[in-house]
């Protein structure tokens, strides 16, 4: 399975990569995750790969991603040519500005209509979730649980990656419960 | 595990006793991770002020017997050719391996050289690995063959490997190997000519060794038909993957050492084949080796590979290798569907983060140099305030090496006959990386320029690694090699950065040097570090009746925190917000507001 996912630095995507990975080592499925590091730190676009199970190289091909995890609008844009008709795609109701001066964008609507081409979008008000819970940093954590209850489930179970929170993060039951409502989220 | 720990935990169970590096992407979680292990093993580890520096430590330490690494990335080892060279030379007592992190794809560097060419170069074998697991197998086995050949050896990683996590398995650490120190009537490392005529037979004799000893160190061999394809490091991931899902049946060989190659075991394979397709990350440096040896053995096989047939510019994909594979085949590759949505969203590219320092050090550099009418040429340099490139700013007009903004700067007001009015910007890691030389050749030599260090405490952008302006004043050293017109400023205090930087400006003009030292602590790591301390925040807001909607604020300091609304006034994101007051001070109708503990920008000031 392959999982793509793109954002803006600080989002806090390689978090995620990380507790899928070792969600996956604690059930024996072999992870190989991949990150960018260095300038792309600074508020720049940031992608990592995560490819779960029989696989040895660390880059999703091109059309080959299962499921995409987009953690800003315009982002998931740039997630296109990694996506087939078949993929799940999860984006995150967030726009953020590039901060280039007088820059002219499209409406947040605008750009989901245009996604809207993918049959298996799914919306998670990621961020309006995270502050209900108190903390946006949990952002991250809500489209985890959307990307597992639509994907990512068939393959680890949702105890593995609960128990793979409370190895690797601070505040787990904070995390915990922003995973949970991102699945519940997905469902609705 | 991610790949750089992985590397630094197999150096851990090969006996490492002494490591040194200086930060680098993609290299730097190789130190950290020794760092973070050395308390519990009594390893020496410490950041260098530079790679030669490093290298040359890794080395003397070597020459005593030790187990030791120098760790850079690919443009450091740049630095480091000078005892490089020489180590290849002298051989060593212990073992010595030196960690080149390559960045194909230029992620995070200003080139994409293959520094599996140094190996041929200064007669230095090169391993490499191709995942996490892997790199941490083959680090302990380079070690080994270090001390066994008495030769360093270099161990190339690329972005790929080193930036990928897998699982890996972790065995116990092995005692650290010190040495015992140096036998003073022996000479061998002092290189005088009378030496180093001697030690260049020696070298050449052990060359040929190395070549035979290599033999023995791992490949990994896929038999199948008539089409041989040679890989090494990450490259062989990919292949595999992609014999998967072309469903074709090639012989494949991963060489564990690309230099020199495994010549015996690669000629036997390639006396079976009919075609040869290698596939490498960077430049043809085992096709070159490969095609010597076959023309040796008078062997004439088509052999593709990055010289003509795949180009060596950028990193491997996997959809690459599969046009490689299919190609040389001559099959055709699964079509895949492209999606088109028809928008091309607009570029991310990296920008100062909320509060960052430099953002305030270039605004008011650029005020300063329009009202003083400087019209200056920015010599810039390698860190984060590369950013200073981008608009507004537009205050990075030339950078192209650690030092440079120094270096070259000089050659540019030379050059241009005196012309220049120059301004070199450059950072507290890279002063002391390199600057300082430079500097001392602007004293001696006379040369006007306005030097603008940019002191945020720390290596900022390969993630905060401590350096020397954390006990040496950068004022001090400019005072010593004889700068007499040296200023401090706090940036985040913009009117006197301003009125220092324009009498900066006027000691240029005079024909003399100035330096302007600009000293905030780097927001990302002073936050963080005033958070852990409790410090309570304070947080700047928009008085929406006071605020012009003029713009200043966000087109002029391009505060990620700061967006303009529809009606075109600001709007601060109290998520994003850091308190750092820069955009209060440039607002000219006092709109922008604080809100929070005052006493904030003090703990900040004296933050790292």
């Amino acid at each position: 399975m392959n999982i793509y996912m793109i954002g803006v630095g600080g989002q806090g995507l390689v978090t995620v990569s990380n507790v899928i990975g070792a969600a996956a080592t604690m059930r024996g499925v072999k992870a190989l995750t991949s990150e960018t590091h260095g300038l792309s730190q600074r508020g720049g676009s940031v992608d990592v790969h995560v490819r779960l199970g029989d696989v040895n190289s660390p880059l999703i091909p091109m059309g080959g991603a299962d499921v995409v995890i987009a953690f800003e609008l315009l982002e998931a844009f740039r997630a296109v040519p990694y996506m087939n008709n078949e993929s799940t795609l999860i984006v995150n109701n967030r726009l953020i500005r590039p901060p280039t001066p007088r820059l002219k964008l499209p409406r947040a609507d605008e750009l989901l209509d245009k996604l809207r081409r993918f049959k298996s979008l799914n919306i998670v008000n990621a961020f309006d979730a995270a502050m209900k819970l108190g903390n946006p940093i949990v952002e991250n954590m809500i489209l985890l649980g959307a990307a597992h209850e639509l994907g990512l489930s068939k393959l680890i179970d949702e105890e593995a990656i609960m128990q793979a929170i409370r190895d690797t993060m601070r505040m787990p039951d904070l995390n915990i419960n922003a995973f949970l409502m991102g699945k519940s989220l997905a469902r609705h | 595990m991610l790949g750089n720990h992985a590397i630094a935990q197999g150096f851990i169970e090969a006996g490492l006793a002494v490591a040194m590096g200086y930060p680098g992407t993609p290299s730097s979680e190789i130190m950290e991770y020794i760092m973070e292990e050395s308390k519990k093993y009594g390893i020496y580890a410490e950041w260098s002020s530079n790679e030669k520096v490093a290298l040359e430590g890794a080395y003397g330490a070597a020459m005593t017997g030790a187990r030791a690494i120098a760790t850079m990335k690919h443009v450091g080892l740049n630095v480091g050719m000078d005892p490089l060279m020489s180590s290849a030379y002298t051989g060593i007592e212990g073992g010595l391996v030196i960690v080149t992190a390559d960045d194909p794809g230029m992620w995070s560097s200003q080139n994409e050289q293959d520094n599996r060419w140094v190996g041929m170069h200064a007669y230095i074998p090169v391993l490499e690995p191709y995942d996490p697991a892997n790199a941490k197998d083959l680090a302990k086995i380079s070690m080994e063959f270090s001390s066994r050949m008495r030769h360093p050896v270099l161990f190339r990683t690329v972005t790929r490997v080193s930036h990928t996590r897998e699982a890996v398995e972790v065995c116990g650490n092995a005692l650290p190997i010190f040495g015992s120190g140096i036998d003073r009537r022996q000479k061998r490392f002092a290189l005088i000519p009378s030496n180093a005529r001697k030690l260049r037979g020696e070298l050449l004799d052990r060359w040929m060794k190395i070549g035979e000893a290599v033999e023995e160190l791992p490949v990994t061999i896929r038999s199948g038909d008539d089409l041989l394809i040679v890989t090494s490091g990450s490259a062989f991931t990919y292949v595999l993957d992609s014999i998967n899902e072309l469903e074709v049946n090639p012989t494949v060989i991963n060489l564990s050492v690309s230099v020199p190659i495994q010549r015996k075991k690669l000629l036997d394979l390639a006396t079976r084949a009919k075609k040869i397709v290698v596939i490498e990350e960077g430049d043809p440096v085992i096709e070159t080796q490969l095609k010597a040896a076959l023309f040796d053995e008078g062997i004439r096989l088509p052999i593709l590979g990055k010289s003509s047939f795949i180009s060596p510019a950028g990193e491997l994909t996997i959809d690459k290798v599969n046009a490689v594979i299919a190609g040389a085949l001559g099959i055709q590759q699964p079509k895949k569907q492209r999606v088109d949505l028809g928008y091309e969203p607009p570029q991310r590219p990296p920008v100062f983060c909320p509060g960052c320092p430099h953002a305030a050090s270039f605004y008011a550099l650029k005020l300063a140099s329009n009202t003083a009418r400087a019209k200056p040429l920015f010599s810039g340099d390698i860190g984060c305030y590369s950013l200073g490139i981008n608009l507004p700013f537009d205050e990075e007009d030339v950078l192209t090496d650690m030092g440079s903004s120094l270096g070259v700067g000089m050659g540019i007001y030379r050059g241009s006959g005196e012309k220049s009015f120059v301004v070199s910007v450059i950072g507290d890691s890279t002063y002391f990386h390199s600057g300082l030389p430079a500097l001392a050749n602007a004293i001696y030599n006379k040369t006007p320029l306005l030097l603008l260090v940019l002191d945020n405490r720390t290596t900022a952008m390969t993630g905060g690694q401590p350096n020397p302006t954390h006990s040496i004043p950068i004022e001090d050293t400019a005072r010593g090699l004889g700068v007499k017109n040296v200023y401090s400023v706090d940036p985040f205090n913009i009117k006197e950065t301003v009125n220092i930087m324009r009498r900066a400006i006027d000691d240029v003009k005079k024909g003399e040097v100035s330096v302007v030292v600009a000293r905030r602590a780097c927001a990302l790591e002073a936050v963080k570090e005033l958070k852990r301390e409790g410090a309570k925040p304070l947080l700047y807001y928009v008085d929406d009746e006071a605020c012009k909607a003029c713009g200043i604020c966000y087109n002029m300091i391009a505060c990620p925190a700061i967006q303009p609304k529809d009606d075109g006034k600001a709007w601060i994101d109290p998520s994003m917000c850091s308190g750092c007051s820069v955009c209060a001070q440039v607002c000219p109708y006092d709109a922008i507001k604080p809100k929070g503990d005052a006493s904030w920008l003090k703990k900040w000031g004296e933050a790292l």
